[in-house]
């Protein structure tokens, strides 16, 4: 049986600019159909791991592949494969938002004119105004469109909601996305990089964390909630003397005892049951806080 | 159908949807033959992966929950069950040892327990009359 070829395949990647490491022996792989998140915090690397899969940047070590294929001797190929969104976006100042998007769907095989029309309503977009005159977040609006109407297998999104207001976010997330997935469900691959993790909650479904140019933590959404958990636990009296070395992270007040578990959760939970607490709660961590949980332990 | 997402709840996000469309179909919130909200706008409304919402419609429909009408959406299938009764009863049995284990840790014994169950029953009874007699309001 042939397996699937991966959407990405980055192994052992590693580039510097100078002597400042940005990426240092990242491996990951973005299986297709997938909503892939690499979250970081600002310059943990993850633009720079998106220019090499761009061949915008030439890893300098390791490899990077985009459906089985090098993007620096096969850059036409993969580029008509993958639509991507930068971090700073950049029009001709000139161009109307019309002339805009013509002339970007110019360069590809194909172009929904129907989700363009769609989402040019949905984002309240003037085709005459030109790109010039547009704010930063009507801008990035204008490159979502140009990016999901070519319906490609692949979409790179680098920071896509950092310079929207929280309204348009959420419009983001429920209309861009919904609208590229549907048109093959099952096998639109999306590659997206933010550090604004709530907004992308529930449609992440596995991700990377990287700190410093390396890969921490890499996870399936749900299996990550599921083992990820907070202990809350109150006691009758003073705290009890306990082993927690299992948790993440201990914070005691008075009473009141709050820990963080990663995988750990039932042991730990059992140890504070035979101690007979007043109170004692479990819940998942949020994608955010096993992030921060994550880069602060 | 309203759903309610939890993403502290821990359990994984299909998981709660199957739960809840299980729930709404026993309670009959959601009668047999009726459409479920089509996948785009769900997931949407829900802000999760459409994939989210589709692979929690494939396992309802593996279970016999559901039925798929290609290019009319999801219904809720009339009787639905379409596994054997050794093996409901078997998936039952092993919901209900959990639930034994449970009473056991919080010291809820024997006849309390059962007590619980037949009140739950009966609290189950009562909402499927409630959305029995609203459905005969309903009708012209």
């Amino acid at each position: 049986m042939n397996t699937p070829v991966s959407a990405i395949q980055i192994e052992n990647l590693t580039y510097a600019y100078g002597r400042a490491e940005a990426v240092q022996d990242l491996s990951l792989t973005v299986e297709p159909g997938r909503c892939y998140g690499l979250f970081g915090r600002n310059g943990a690397g993850k633009t720079t791991t998106m220019k090499c899969l761009l061949n915008l940047l030439r890893p300098q070590s390791g490899r990077v592949s985009v459906f089985g294929l090098d993007p620096a001797k096969h850059e036409v190929a993969v580029k008509r494969r993958l639509a991507y969104v930068p971090d700073q976006v950049a029009f001709y100042p000139w161009m109307s938002v019309r002339e805009t998007l013509d002339y970007l769907a110019s360069f590809r095989e194909r172009w929904n004119r129907k989700t363009e029309q769609e989402l040019l309503e949905r984002f309240l977009l003037d085709p005459a105004k030109r790109t010039g005159s547009l704010s930063k977040g009507q801008r990035t609006q204008v490159a979502l469109i140009a990016a999901v109407c070519p319906e490609t297998d692949l979409l790179v999104l680098d920071e896509p909601t950092s310079g929207l207001d929280p309204i348009v976010r959420r419009e983001f997330i429920e209309t861009v996305i919904g609208a590229y997935q549907e048109g093959n469900p099952g096998n639109r691959t999306i590659f997206v990089s933010t550090h604004l993790i709530t907004e992308f909650e529930g449609l992440i479904d596995q991700f990377t964390i990287i700190d410093r140019g390396r890969a921490v933590l890499t996870l399936n959404s749900d299996l990550a909630r599921e083992r990820f958990q907070k202990i809350r636990a109150r006691f009758a009296q003073s705290l009890p003397e306990l082993d927690l070395k299992a948790a993440l992270r201990v914070r005691r007040n008075g009473r009141e005892l709050e820990l963080i578990a990663n995988g750990a959760g039932a042991e730990l939970v059992e140890r504070l049951r035979q101690h007979n607490p007043e109170a004692l709660s479990t819940e998942a961590l949020t994608l955010e806080e096993i992030f921060v949980a994550t880069l602060k332990s | 159908m309203i759903f309610q997402i939890n993403f502290k709840s821990g359990m994984p996000i299909y998981l709660q949807m199957v739960d809840q469309i299980k729930a709404a179909a026993a309670s009959g919130a959601l009668k047999p033959g009726e459409a479920l909200p089509s996948i785009r706008p769900l997931a949407e409304e829900l802000r999760v992966n459409r994939n989210t919402v589709a692979k929690a419609y494939s396992e309802l429909e593996s279970l016999g929950v559901i039925e798929t009408l290609p290019g009319r959406g999801c219904f809720l299938k009339e009787n639905h069950s379409a596994l054997r009764k050794e093996v409901r009863r078997k998936l039952l049995t092993e919901e209900i040892d959990q639930a034994i284990v449970q009473a056991h840790h919080l010291q809820v014994p024997r006849d309390e327990f059962l007590e619980l169950i037949h009140e739950r029953m009966d609290a189950l009874d009562d909402k499927r009359r409630a959305h029995e007699s609203q459905k005969e309001v309903d009708r012209p």
